[in-house]
């Protein structure tokens, strides 16, 4: 194997890398505000999923990226309205809600699927394309890897400093942390914790869409019922290995998006292995991840806990 | 003046109330879905009964879809009374599949009387080593099992990928190589219950669970322990209880339950290893115990009702039209409508005099 293969070969990973990154990285930075606001959304999965859905229909339907991706973020929101008035309004318990609402997305969305193709060909539609950074695209290797992607992976990247400031240098972020430690001193300073909580989990599922929506018109032409394939619970793990800080987060998702995207190359490395073992590689180290990283020290005191007065 | 004021005792008939209420409201929407879909309302769902219900055959067709939700529904009953997050059914039903296939492979040619109760035996393993290591890694290694589930679904399903696509079970054709198992010797299949139907002893299987399961919930120290650490898992720690031991023996048998589901699918109606008529059963049947209210007995309810429209549902297509997934959308709905239902059976309304 020649070294100018095996370089391109690399940077081809480390591109795919950063795309395959783009949808975790979402769903994980905006679960993470809404797990820091003290509510587990078990449904990541399930409002990935329906954000995806969406953005087929609407792509396909109206041809419309933007559309797409605007009815994407519309579809999460709504699923997050459902969380929230599930576990913040009823203090329904925060897992059964979630799984409840993974199991309706995949039913509804199999629906809708079936009655929306039915008696014609599946339509499909042509997603986005590259957009490269004037300048900086022609920095030898960073330049591919980095500077000509997606546009939503530039906002992805972007989203983590963001997110960071608004937890830690903001008063509303101050209050989102607080609200997982300890909503009660907020409730007696007059704060209302029944509308933080309401907002933190609909931005998580809002970016939770965002990221289905991307999953959609990112990487594929059509809509398959297994396109999220685990990908939500993956960001689940990247939370709480990534010990729920901004930064853990980003190289929790880095290390299952590498996974991935390793098995989409597996067979110009040309190793000997099945490629289903590449395929189960991110599930497998997710697991690994778990039993390595036992710091929980950033877990908030209340996550889960549904906040009662008195 | 009405007040809701949350109830001590949790009332049973105003529990099934609820209950009903959910189902009934669950129907509705799911009616509202179908009329968006443009389809006769009224011609879809009468089709969807007529098929689930509507004559002996179809009945015996329906105890036949029932019988892996059943036990898949009892595997999450087990465990969610614990409340142990197991949600990976579906991977122990693979698991359990796999295993009594490999048993079948070990034991063919042996006599039916010694290879079916062997076969089980081996698909119970698969569930039991697939659920303890859940366990493990739970307790010795503090991962959350309701991660580790997920993940090892994933985890078996490639690994059965690997099995049948190429791997030692990969039946190999005269040009092709098809992702399925060469069938299953007729000596090592599940007898029939009723000759002439699909109605196979998977059924019997399936109720003796729910009687066994019944039994362990309500009788043994076992029990107790699974019901208390529902009610509060820290008091039993400080009663000095077994915890690591606990959560190893419910994950264990709820494992083995949902493998049991695979062996009764795949010995009893597929007759060769496959992975399409299997997937999706772990995780409806979490919808099959929520709905039947994590009991043994509302769980065989449950699995019977919507084995029921799973078998009708191909009938109700023929005649309006409508996907055969509406099930699994009516499945999620009904299920969202039961945990508010839930909610609401914990309140009682009281009427409030004027003076107080």
């Amino acid at each position: 194997m020649g070294e100018l293969f095996q370089e391109t070969i690399i940077v081809s990973i480390l591109a795919a890398t950063v795309r395959i990154m783009t949808p975790l990285l979402f769903a994980a930075i905006g679960e993470l505000v809404t797990q820091r606001a003290g509510i587990w959304n078990m449904g990541v999965e399930g409002t990935m999923l329906m954000g995806a859905f969406v953005a087929y229909i609407v792509v396909t339907a109206a041809d419309t990226l933007a559309g797409a991706i605007l009815a994407a973020m519309l579809a999460g929101a709504v699923m997050g309205l459902v969380v929230a008035f599930m576990t913040v309004t009823l203090r329904l318990d925060h897992f059964v809600t979630g799984l409840g609402l993974n199991l309706l997305a995949g039913g509804l969305t199999l629906f809708w699927f079936r009655s929306y193709i039915a008696g014609r060909p599946q339509p499909t539609f042509e997603g986005f394309g590259n957009v490269a950074i004037p300048g900086l695209s022609s920095i030898p290797y960073l330049g591919e890897i980095l500077f000509t992607q997606r546009g939503l992976t530039y906002l992805a990247i972007l989203a983590v400093p963001l997110v960071w400031y608004f937890l830690y240098r903001t008063k509303y972020g101050l209050e989102i942390r607080c609200l997982g430690e300890n909503p009660k001193a907020l409730d007696v300073k007059g704060v209302n914790v029944a509308r933080r909580q309401y907002g933190a989990v609909i931005f998580g599922s809002v970016m939770t869409g965002l990221g289905g929506g991307f999953l959609m018109l990112g990487f594929s032409d059509r809509f398959l019922s297994e396109v999220t394939a685990g990908r939500g619970w993956l960001a689940i793990v990247a939370i709480i290995a990534g010990n729920w800080m901004p930064k853990g987060v980003l190289a929790a998702v880095l290390v299952f998006a590498f996974l991935e995207a390793l098995a989409t190359h597996v067979q110009v490395i040309g190793v000997e292995v099945p490629h289903q073992v590449f395929l189960a590689l991110p599930y497998l180290a997710s697991i690994l991840l778990m039993m390595g990283l036992r710091v929980r020290a950033g877990q908030p005191a209340n996550l889960g806990v549904p906040y009662r007065r008195a | 003046m009405i007040k809701v004021e949350p109830r001590l005792e949790s009332s049973l008939a105003w529990t099934i109330g609820a209950f009903a209420l959910a189902i009934l409201a669950g129907f509705l929407v799911s009616g509202l879905l179908v009329a968006a879909s443009g389809a006769d309302v009224l011609k879809a769902f009468t089709a969807l009964f007529q098929g689930a219900f509507g004559s002996l055959k179809a009945i015996t067709a329906s105890l036949v879809k029932a019988t892996p939700l059943i036990l898949t529904g009892l595997a999450t009953v087990v465990a969610f009374r614990a409340q142990i997050w197991n949600i990976g059914q579906e991977g122990q039903l693979y698991a359990g599949a796999m295993a009594a296939y490999l048993g079948s492979l070990v034991l063919a040619g042996m006599p039916s009387a010694i290879q079916i109760p062997g076969i089980v035996l081996f698909g119970l393993a698969g569930g039991v080593v697939l659920g303890g290591l859940a366990a493990v890694l739970k307790t010795r290694f503090r991962v959350s099992e309701i991660i580790s589930t997920v993940m090892l679904n994933y985890l078996v399903v490639y690994l059965l990928s690997y099995l049948l696509a190429g791997g030692p079970w990969t039946e190999i054709g005269e040009t092709v190589s098809y992702h399925q198992s060469p069938p299953i010797p007729e000596a090592a299949h599940l007898p029939l219950l009723i000759s002439g139907s699909k109605l196979h002893i998977g059924f019997l299987f399936a109720i003796a669970a729910a009687i066994l399961c019944y039994l362990l919930l309500e009788k043994t120290p076992l029990g107790f322990e699974i019901r208390a650490r529902g009610y509060n898992p820290t008091a039993l720690r400080a009663r000095g209880s077994n915890v690591p031991r606990t959560i190893f023996l419910v994950l264990a048998i709820s494992g083995a339950i949902a493998a049991l589901g695979g062996v009764s699918e795949l010995f009893g109606v597929g007759h060769r290893l496959r992975g399409d008529y299997l997937f999706g059963l772990g995780y409806t049947g979490i919808i099959i115990g929520m709905i039947g209210g994590l009991r043994p007995g509302g769980t065989v309810l449950a699995g019977l009702f919507f084995g029921g429209l799973e078998s009708g549902a191909l009938y109700m297509k023929i005649l309006s039209g409508v996907p055969s997934a509406l099930v699994p959308a009516m499945e999620g709905i009904v299920l969202l409508f039961v945990l508010i239902a839930g909610v609401i059976a914990r309140f009682r309304f009281v009427r409030v005099t004027a003076d107080g």
